[in-house]
């Protein structure tokens, strides 16, 4: 099977080489805008924190609208559930499986007691 | 990579105020005023100390703007040239023996271009940016 081949299936067309030849053309695009950049630029220095009159940068989540704001309604609705809910999330494998062998228990004590 | 050797010689200029009685913002106001317009020179004042070539520093530097600018120094590209605008920041002017000075700017941050006066005239300042720019250029050139 040639690889390479442009293949034609009836819904689309797949050309490795065109793509190839788009990649390496967006690739030195990327490279000749990179090269336009300023040159005496430093990594870790105030020059790649923003400019805020020089007053120190707030944490990222201080000024920013977090992910969360977006289902705040949500959270809010199902305040009940959530507050059972997430201290039971600890993070702890050891305490998901004891939930899960106490879970399996009852479920098979309920099919037992049922059937 | 430079777009055109023409750009070497235009100088952007950042305006930072530590506690001046802005009677040399007015001046500095009044020099890039069409009056004197040194802008078709190429020198202008930009909004952001990322941008500028010239630190132009004013006031005595205040205990609270002494870590602003410094943090605003460091935020200027290299290669760079900080101009001290007035009697202020060459030696606290009439706020020399204030409890709240951290300054005069030198003891701040490096100055390369002192401009007395209080305050000095645009033709002063004019000067002064000259000598900013030949200063700059050496140190292109040591680049």
């Amino acid at each position: 099977m040639d690889l390479i081949a442009p293949l034609l299936t009836g819904y689309g067309l797949w050309a490795p080489v065109a793509w190839l030849v788009a990649f390496v053309a967006a690739v030195i695009i990327v490279y000749l805008l990179w090269k336009t950049g300023e040159s005496s630029y430093k990594k870790g220095t105030q020059l790649e924190r923003p400019y805020l009159s020089g007053n120190v940068e707030p944490e990222k989540g201080a000024v920013h609208i977090r992910a969360s704001n977006l289902y705040w309604g949500f959270l809010q609705a199902l305040k009940g559930y959530y507050d059972v809910l997430v201290p039971v999330h600890t993070g702890i494998l050891s305490d998901y499986l004891i939930w899960f062998v106490a879970v399996t228990a009852l479920v098979l004590v309920i099919v037992g007691v049922l059937s | 990579m430079k777009l055109t050797k023409s750009f070497n010689r235009s100088l952007w200029v950042f305006h930072l105020n530590t506690g001046s009685c802005n009677g040399c913002e007015i001046e500095i106001v009044a020099t890039i005023c069409p009056r004197y317009d040194p802008e078709r020179f190429g020198m202008k004042l930009v909004g952001s100390p990322k941008h500028a070539d010239v630190l132009l520093v004013t006031g005595p530097v205040t205990k609270k703007m002494a870590a602003k600018a410094r943090r605003v120094y460091e935020q200027v590209p290299d290669p760079k040239v900080v101009m001290c605008i007035g009697t202020c920041g060459q030696s606290g002017g009439v706020f020399y023996d204030s409890y709240n000075l951290d300054g005069p700017i030198d003891q701040v941050l490096p100055v390369d271009v002192y401009v007395p006066g209080c305050p000095p005239r645009p033709e002063a300042i004019i000067y002064g940016v000259v000598k900013a720019q030949e200063k700059l250029e050496r140190l292109e050139a040591a680049q």
